[in-house]
């Protein structure tokens, strides 16, 4: 995947509203009537998001039936689940080493002031 | 266009992550933020599982230069470092981390800010750090440093489901 789809799948997924909308597909298909439904949101501004998670690759659109139901795609998700993960992972392995650290320096902290006041 | 779809598209070559950990760590402040900013403390913990840091420098002021070269444990080495932006002893540290290939081009350029907070006795960390892939070859180094993880559709969808 290039990164510029990479991108576009960002943007795609930086609005709450196109995130719901993904979520709602990952269980079944739907009609645009009916991911319109759960938002305060007139129809042509919900197909405005569609269109976008189309571009992004993140659905795909049914030409075959005539009421056209949504589908999730989700291999760019994962891709940019992915990257995101990898950047968390960096970070979390990173705090349970400083974690083992810090309980290795607090005990050494600790033997040496017994033995300070043992000698006192 | 919104305001916030062009935070995550800023470039036809540029890709944005925000990552926001907390944890609480059972060390008084001081010696957290020791084990940031003392070079010889942030060798023993810095980066994933099982790699460790041959090179490791940081100069902890404002204007001052990071760099740490990790070793994975296939030996492959992951050149990394920054600036410093911030630096308030013992609360708060701002720095850019760029990650470099071999050449030294920059393949990942990130913000990252660390506070900490006084929790009881232990100490609150909270980091937020926000990375831009600047070219292809980031996500591959980034699929290098992670080792064999693999990541789930399920826990895609409780995510999302949880957003």
């Amino acid at each position: 995947m290039s990164q510029d789809h990479l991108s576009a799948t960002f943007a795609a997924l930086a609005d709450p509203t196109r995130r719901a909308i993904l979520a709602r597909l990952i269980s079944d298909e739907a009609s645009v009537t009916e991911l319109a439904r759960p938002f305060e949101m007139s129809l042509p501004a919900v197909s405005k998001h569609l269109k976008v998670l189309e571009r992004a690759g993140l659905i795909e659109r049914s030409r075959e039936a005539q009421w056209r139901p949504c589908r999730l795609h989700a291999a760019p998700l994962k891709d940019v689940a992915d990257w995101v993960e990898r950047y968390r992972r960096f970070w979390e392995e990173s705090f349970d080493r400083l974690d083992v650290y810090l309980k290795e320096l607090t005990e050494k902290e600790k033997r040496h002031g017994r033995k300070r006041r043992k000698s006192e | 266009m919104a305001a916030s779809d062009a935070k995550a598209s800023k470039g036809s070559n540029a890709t944005e992550a925000e990552v926001v950990i907390t944890r609480v760590f059972d060390a008084p402040r001081e010696l957290v933020f020791k084990a940031w900013t003392d070079p010889k403390y942030l060798a023993k913990w810095f980066g994933p599982k099982g790699f460790t840091n041959p090179v490791c420098e940081a100069d902890a002021r404002v204007g001052g230069a990071w760099h740490i070269v990790m070793r994975g444990p296939d030996g492959a080495e992951y050149p990394c470092g920054g600036v410093y932006r911030e630096v308030v002893v013992p609360e708060r540290l701002v720095f850019t981390n760029i990650a470099t290939d071999k050449e030294g081009s920059p393949i990942l350029d990130g913000l990252t800010t660390v506070i900490f907070e006084e929790h009881g006795g232990k100490t609150k960390l909270t980091l937020q750090t926000r990375a831009t892939a600047v070219v292809d070859y980031a996500v591959a180094h980034l699929k290098g440093m992670e080792a064999g993880w693999t990541q789930s559709l399920e826990r895609l969808a409780e995510e999302l489901a949880g957003s």
